[in-house]
């Protein structure tokens, strides 16, 4: 919880004998993120990157090749669904035994598939050039072999006459018409310059023989055949899927884990005689590894914890209870939290909702994307697409809370007047009530917005003093006291002079001096330390003074995003409802029973289009206001991804 | 100069218009700003993001910022009318 999950820092230094032991057993318990050994200047000449254990291209090129035949089978492990687990000592046995005869299988499958396909190619490029030429009565030796005529085959905008002794076919029936002129040698040149006058276009002649009528049957024949070919050829590629996917995704899963294996000595640092590693484990870990390791080996190990000096280098992984860990998502978005950096996911997850809420409190859109990202959740096969739909089932739980305390439902009211500040718009002079209370709910979304920022700050202060020591650490606290000071500063004095709805009025305090009463004089003076504490740090920051207001205001677009969607709803309940469904329904027509569907249909499209807007607008207006005006304040980012060296298995078992 | 020929109603629906043209305009124009900021801004952050999957955060902070503009707007706009 708010901090991301305590790391230990490991030194392995081992016999070359053992790395084999050490390698299965950091595997098997998928907890040691290794840190890869880079061999640099400083470092002893004696260490050097290990090498692969034997095996390892063995290993990788039967990963290959089953990686080969799932990709032809068309099975992506991700997307299996996990049926039984199969023992690795089975799986092994499969791999010599089954394996190669699959493999041989599926390789003349493909094969014989892309031989088809071009066979199909072939033929498919011989009707058409075959096509213009059925048009016409010749065999297709008739059109060469002449030494003393010349044959024109084309293309042509209209018949012509030729007036030279000649023999002419002409077809209108073939796209783009189409001629065939048989001139003797001597009238070539004029009749070719007839021809082109009239655009024509020459189409070589197809070399085969026989007419073309008979060829295009035979063609089509043959590609009919490729065709149903290619067709069985799938068939028997599915049902080798089918009968198979269970066994080739746990080779792939076996396989991928031995060449894992096989290739982390390239990770290590090793002598002649020994190895080293170093790596990190969660706390809670850190003492069943050890363990663990030192009965497998019997002892020949040294395994010591070093101090975490740099905490850039430490992995993070986020440590949140159950519901806020969907979250996460929304947090590797910006980038993750640096590790002795507070992480900020838990708070994101209980504020998110509620923003959401306040901003598309509707309980008619609540249902609908509540329905939707249940629904998608059996379709989204993928890590990070399921953890934004259980965030946005979330979120619209809050929007169906937040639209009965609204008493919204699609843009029109609930039996019951609203609860806390009413969003009923006066359009179409349907609201009852006494209207919006846009100047209330402005108020509070500002009073959200300080203290938003003032818990942002808080953080800022606290993360300050984890992540920098010393005179930095006193600088940048006071940096963001600073900020606090000037904020809260500036509010004093606008309270201390103006009367605001729902705010403390202390305008009637006892005046001080200069006409200021003492709300007013506290506030410059908060305002005048504020921004000393700024100028301390980096005067430079001071032009972001004109930010505390700007980020407070920004907190208004909860309101505004908020109401822009009501009235959308409300525009189209009036539209489809008031001015074309219920003039209609005064004295049915059979026209008027026309204009009614019609009325519907843009009740459905209107309130599609707007539940899509409020998804967009209520998501990316809530997250942006954490990442821009929440994060800023405190958030630095930059974590490395805990990514442990193993593997869950989820179709293998040992 | 009020025409004589003006009753305090025709005066304050005048003044009810004009509240609802200021408040378009505070929005519209202030609308159109943020747009142009952000053209800019955004056709890089994209640019960035695709080259470096890991800034996409940094991007659309940079890109959002302009959009205070509209805020602004959309404030002046709702106290005018409300």
């Amino acid at each position: 919880m708010l901090r991301p999950e305590r790391m230990r820092r490991l030194f392995i230094a081992a016999p070359k004998g053992e790395i084999d032991t050490i390698i299965r057993e950091l595997y098997r318990h998928n907890v040691y993120h290794i840190e890869d050994f880079v061999p640099e200047s400083e470092s002893p000449e004696e260490l050097s990157i290990g090498h692969p254990l034997p095996g390892a291209s063995d290993a990788a090129s039967a990963l290959i090749n089953v990686r080969a035949i799932e990709k032809a089978c068309g099975i992506e492990p991700d997307n299996v669904e996990i049926r039984e687990k199969i023992p690795a000592s089975k799986v092994r046995a499969m791999i010599q035994t089954d394996l190669p005869a699959i493999q041989k299988t599926v390789k003349d499958l493909v094969a014989k598939r892309s031989d088809l396909e071009s066979c199909q190619k072939k033929y498919e490029q011989r009707l058409k050039d075959l096509e213009p030429f059925a048009a016409f009565p010749l065999d297709l030796e008739s059109y060469r072999g002449y030494s003393w005529f010349t044959v024109f085959t084309g293309h042509i905008a209209h018949d012509v006459s030729i007036d030279v002794p000649h023999e002419k076919y002409f077809s209108d029936q073939v796209d783009g018409n189409m001629i065939v002129v048989v001139v003797p040698n001597e009238h070539r040149e004029g009749v070719e310059r007839t021809l082109l006058d009239a655009g024509f276009q020459a189409v070589p002649v197809p070399e085969e023989s026989g007419t073309p009528a008979d060829n295009l049957k035979a063609h089509a024949e043959k590609v009919r055949k490729a065709s149903e070919g290619i067709a069985q050829i799938n068939k028997d590629i599915e049902e080798i899927r089918d009968r198979h996917t269970d066994f080739l995704v746990a080779c792939d899963e076996l396989l991928t884990a031995d060449v894992e294996r096989a290739e982390a000595p390239l990770r290590f640092a090793t002598t002649e005689e020994t190895f080293i590693t170093e790596g990190w484990v969660p706390d809670d870990r850190a003492d069943r590894i050890q363990e663990a390791l030192k009965k497998a080996t019997g002892d020949r190990i040294y395994i010591q914890e070093l101090e975490i000096e740099d905490d850039a280098r430490v992995p993070v992984e986020y440590e949140n209870p159950t519901f806020a860990s969907p979250t996460q998502m929304l947090i590797d978005i910006y980038a993750r939290p640096r590790y002795s950096e507070i992480d900020p996911t838990l708070m994101v997850a209980i504020v998110f909702p509620i923003f959401f809420g306040m901003i598309l409190g509707d309980v008619g859109y609540g249902a609908i994307l509540l329905a939707m990202s249940l629904g998608l959740r059996k379709i989204v096969k993928g890590e990070g697409g399921r953890m934004l739909l259980k965030v946005l089932s979330y979120a619209s739980v809050s929007s169906i809370i937040f639209g009965i305390l609204y008493s919204e439902i699609f843009g029109s009211a609930l039996p019951w007047p609203a609860l806390i500040f009413s969003r009923h718009l006066n359009i179409g002079g349907a609201a009852g009530g006494h209207g919006p209370q846009v100047v209330e709910l402005m108020i509070i979304a500002i009073w959200i917005g300080l203290l938003h920022i003032t818990l942002g700050r808080i953080l800022g202060i606290v993360n300050a003093r984890k992540i920098y020591s010393g005179k930095h650490a006193t600088q940048a606290v006071l940096s963001h006291a600073g900020w606090l000071g000037t904020m809260w500063g500036i509010m004093l004095m606008i309270w201390a002079f103006y009367a605001i709805p729902l705010m403390p009025d202390l305008t009637g305090l006892p005046v001080v001096a200069m006409g200021l009463n003492v709300a007013a004089v506290v506030g410059v003076v908060l305002l005048v330390a504020g921004i000393l504490g700024i100028a301390q740090e980096n005067p430079l920051e001071l032009v972001e003074l004109p930010t505390i207001i700007s980020h407070v205001l920004s907190y208004a677009r909860l309101v505004a995003v908020g109401l822009s969607s009501v009235a959308i709803a409300m525009v189209v309940n009036y539209i489809a409802i008031g001015m074309i469904i219920e003039p209609q329904l005064e004295a049915i027509t059979p026209v008027g029973v026309i204009i009614i569907i019609v009325g519907i249909l843009v009740l459905l499209m209107g309130h599609a289009l707007n539940t899509a807007l409020g998804l967009l607008g209520g998501g990316l207006h809530s997250i942006r206001l954490h990442y821009v005006e929440f994060f800023t304040k405190f958030y630095k980012g930059g974590g490395k991804k805990y990514n442990p060296f193993g593997m869950k298995p989820k179709f293998t078992e040992e | 100069m009020v025409d004589v020929g003006m009753t305090l109603e025709m005066v304050q629906a005048s003044q009810m218009g004009m509240k609802a043209l200021g408040a378009g305009l505070a929005v519209g124009l202030t609308g159109i700003g943020s747009g142009v900021a952000e053209m800019g801004i955004g056709a890089a952050a994209v640019g960035a993001t695709a080259e470096n999957r890991d800034v996409f955060g940094l991007a659309l902070l940079l890109t959002v910022i302009p959009e205070t503009i509209v805020i602004f707007g959309l404030v002046v706009a709702l106290l005018l009318l409300f």
